[in-house]
């Protein structure tokens, strides 16, 4: 049961704060990978555009290169093939067939005098066409007057020749000792210079283009175009220039699988740990709600085990306590803290049954309670002994093993009390309604006897008082006699009617426990004799006699034998004022005692005990042992008395004990 | 009617029939009640004699009839009759002023002589409180003068500390003991101080 309930608003602020961090925490997680990804094909697009103009810048170099060292050896062997004194040498023709080697670009070689005719080319040419049919009529005589004024090669513009080629040419002087001797043309072919000069990795990755200065594709190195033209780089071309440009397009690359592998795997962790968050939040809000719910109903528990007063008290198989509630508390008097843990003997156990209690306690430990519960002694912390009705129930765990045992346990002292009580003073009720009857029995029939007695004594006066004065009229006289004798009649009537009220009192005979009877009688007594600072003492037989009699009458006379004792033994020493009442079963009899300790009995006194009306109380009536012996007589017994062998008196109730 | 007799209280025809019996053979005069609501019925306050009661009766009880009798200021003396086991209600009678009582049954003629006791003790009473009313008839004739000197003389004193006290004459004084003597009917200051000690106490 948790002790506090996070119910203040600050703690549900932080909870709900708690609750909300991973979803933050995930968000910029996410949005750091995102950028992470994002920087890293930045990085790589840096990367590959970097390694674009690097080769690009390669590429250009090569061709600038490949363009110069052809120059040179134009340079080299123009005068020899200018010089007209001189047949070209075979070195020469040598390194004019290399030059013309395929990947030179160079498709041919013209050399032509300082006068502009064609002195011989390579491979041969006719002259239309050297006139040209086409645009830029090659070789253009405005290029070789400039190349001859500058005094080195320049490259003429780019013209398209048959077979949908560009060609340009370089103008290369010769000179001899100063005197220019004319210049030698070679013709490139656009496409074959970008095609041959460039490697292998070069076209592959890059998708090379010439464009002329409109825009136009005058030649490639591919004829397929980019699928994106997303990362290219445009340069000039020199030395050819013109306004021609050099664009170089990336294709479209290898992919770069790993990377997107990467990128994939982590968009698809990413929602995996979203959609697992977010299944977890379900389930934390559905957790959430449970506990709400077990919380409310464990406080609605709580306050229902609170309010009732019934103690609750939930031990474990070994009969450890492990949780009391506030009425057990109370009703203990001791606290929770000193109760959870405690083991038996536990401390509300009454000392004096101890082993009652253990042996009640093993029993509730192996099978529980009967359904009307166990009543046991127990004792409060103040030392107060409290009477208990245990209920036990098993406690069953989820997985329904039974590991302990929840009591409710009932406070019936009270009630046992009351019930006592009630049960007392109904009999105690029931005994002095029975005295009263039996005394205003007794009262009425002295009242009733009293009166034709007293006429009597009166007739008889008068007659006395007249014969004393001598004054006999026998007329007279025997009126009165006849009086008289009405009146003796009448008391005789009157005798004859209590007779017949005793008869038809006629006790009746059931089968009793004389032991139960007496207790119940001291019951009855205990009170009185406490008020008069009497001791009862009672040593019953170990086995029950059992008689056949009417208990309330044998109660009756033990009353009236305990109270005669008590009555005796006004002027005894207090310490020795003990009435001691004994049964004892003999063969055929069963045998009460009711022994004093008082003034005894005088031998003049015991001849008349047992006759009605004898009496040596002040206020008594003198019919109670007389009323006595009688039920002891209707019951085949006899109620006799014997001194004490120690000081007073020791009556005895014999009774014929029941025939099995 | 108001000559004194004994009116015996009992709700028993045979005890009332048997005392009056009895009563008539020693010449005590009686009035049978056969229950204390007929007797407090006729009851006058002039009669003289004594009241019998039973203690125990049908309907009104003897000390029920006694308690409304004080009420009434009766002087009569009152005998209860008790049965076996009333000694004591008869115990608290007495204290409040009954006049015996005696148990059932009687011994010989103990209620008769108990009854003439009590009717003489009426008797005396009654002679007491007329000679009370004859000094009392006397005293009313005594002047305020009369009365003041009488005064004086029953503390003992002289005629001449009488005359030196009342400011008057030795013979002024003289006149009015002999006027007070007579009118008194005593002879000397010692039977007038006998006469009045007696009403006064």
């Amino acid at each position: 049961m948790p002790s506090t309930l996070t119910n203040s608003p600050s703690a549900r602020r932080r909870n709900r704060w708690i609750g909300r961090l991973p979803y933050f925490a995930l968000a910029f997680f996410l949005a750091t990978i995102a950028l992470l990804v994002w920087l890293t094909r930045q990085y790589d697009a840096e990367e590959q555009q970097s390694a674009l103009i690097t080769d690009v810048l390669w590429m250009e170099q090569n061709l600038r290169f490949q363009l110069d060292r052809n120059e040179a050896l134009l340079q080299q062997i123009g005068p020899e093939l200018l010089d007209r004194s001189t047949r070209p040498s075979n070195q020469t023709e040598a390194q004019l067939r290399q030059l013309m080697s395929q990947d030179r670009g160079i498709v041919r070689v013209l050399w032509i005098d300082a006068q502009g005719a064609l002195k011989g080319s390579l491979p041969p040419q006719t002259e239309t066409s050297v006139v040209g049919e086409s645009e830029g009529a090659s070789p253009s005589e405005s290029v070789m007057k400039l190349a001859r004024a500058l005094g080195r090669p320049v490259y003429g513009p780019a013209y398209p020749v048959l077979g949908d080629e560009y060609h340009f040419e370089v103008y290369v002087p010769a000179w001899s000792e100063e005197a220019f001797l004319g210049v030698v043309v070679a013709e490139y072919s656009l496409s074959d210079l970008v095609s041959r000069e460039l490697p292998w990795w070069f076209s592959e990755r890059y998708r090379v283009a010439v464009l002329d200065p409109d825009g136009r594709e005058i030649a490639a190195k591919s004829k397929i175009s980019p699928l994106a033209s997303h990362l290219s780089y445009t340069t000039p071309f020199e030395p050819p220039g013109r306004g021609l440009t050099l664009q170089i397009t990336a294709y479209k690359g290898e992919t770069r699988w790993m990377p997107v592998l990467l990128i994939a795997s982590i968009v698809l962790f990413g929602a995996v740990i979203v959609w697992s968050i977010w299944q977890l939040r379900r389930q934390l809000a559905r957790r959430q709600e449970a506990e709400q719910a077990l919380r409310s109903e464990s406080a609605f528990r709580k306050a229902m085990e609170d309010s009732v007063i019934t103690g609750l008290r939930a031990r474990d198989l070994d009969g450890r306590i492990t949780h009391v509630n506030p009425a057990f508390c109370r009703m203990t008097g001791f606290s929770a803290d000193e109760l959870i843990g405690a083991m038996p003997p536990m401390p509300y156990w009454d000392p004096d049954q101890i082993d009652n209690t253990l042996q009640v306690h093993d029993v509730v430990m192996a099978s529980g309670t009967p359904p009307d519960g166990l009543e046991v002694s127990l004792r409060r912390k103040n030392g107060e002994r409290f009477s208990a009705l245990i209920f036990e129930a098993p406690l069953i765990d989820a997985e329904g093993h039974n590991n302990g045992w929840m009591g409710s346990v009932l406070d019936i002292t009270e009630q046992k009390r009351a019930r006592e009580l009630a049960r007392q003073q109904e009999e105690r009720l029931q005994a002095t309604s029975r005295l009263i009857t039996m005394g205003e029995m007794a009262s009425t029939l002295a009242h009733e006897l009293n009166q034709p007695l007293a006429a009597i004594a009166s007739y008889n006066s008068g007659c006395i008082n007249r014969i004393d004065a001598g004054e006999v009229d026998p007329a007279e006289l025997r009126e009165i006699h006849e009086k008289i004798g009405r009146q003796a009649r009448r008391a005789g009537e009157i005798i004859r009617r209590v007779h017949d009220f005793v008869r038809r009192s006629e006790p009746k005979h059931e089968s009793i426990d004389l032991n139960g009877v007496i207790r119940e009688a001291v019951g009855l007594v205990e009170a009185d004799s406490r008020k008069r600072q009497m001791r009862l003492e009672i040593d019953l037989a170990p086995q029950s006699p059992r008689v056949m009699a009417d208990p309330v009458m044998i109660e009756q006379i033990m009353v009236n034998l305990v109270r005669n004792g008590m009555d005796a033994m006004r002027t005894t020493p207090a310490k020795s004022r003990v009435i001691r009442i004994r049964t004892r079963s003999a063969a055929n009899t069963a045998e009460v005692r009711v022994i004093d300790h008082g003034s005894g009995i005088d031998g003049e006194t015991a001849e008349h005990l047992f006759q009605p009306f004898f009496t040596t109380k002040n206020e008594g009536m003198g019919m109670g042992l007389n009323i006595c012996r009688s039920i002891a007589e209707l019951h085949h017994g006899r109620l006799t008395f014997e001194p004490n062998p120690s000081g007073g008196t020791i009556f005895i109730l014999t009774l014929p004990v029941e025939r099995p | 009617m108001n000559d004194a007799c004994a009116h015996i209280i009992d709700d028993d025809e045979a005890i009332r029939d048997a005392l009056q019996w009895q009563f008539r053979t020693r010449g005590v005069a009686c009035r049978m009640w056969s229950g204390a609501e007929a007797f407090l019925e006729a009851w006058q306050p002039d009669w003289r004699g004594c009241i019998v009661l039973d203690i125990r009766m049908e309907g009104m009880s003897g000390l029920e009839c006694f308690d409304e009798l004080l009420d009434r200021n009766c002087t009569l003396p009152v005998i209860f009759i008790t049965g076996h086991g009333d000694v004591p209600m008869a115990v608290g009678a007495l204290k409040k002023g009954a006049f015996d009582f005696i148990e059932k049954p009687f011994n010989d003629n103990d209620l008769i002589e108990h009854v003439q006791r009590a009717m003489a003790q009426d008797e005396a009473s009654q002679r007491a409180a007329a000679d009370r009313d004859t000094v009392e008839a006397r005293l009313a004739t005594l002047t305020a003068r009369e009365r003041e000197v009488m005064e004086l003389i029953l503390e003992g004193k002289f005629n001449k500390v009488i005359a030196d006290e009342l400011s008057i004459s030795m013979r002024t004084v003289e006149a009015h003991r002999s006027r007070i003597f007579d009118k008194m009917m005593v002879r000397s200051a010692v039977e007038l101080a006998q006469m009045l000690t007696a009403l006064r106490t």
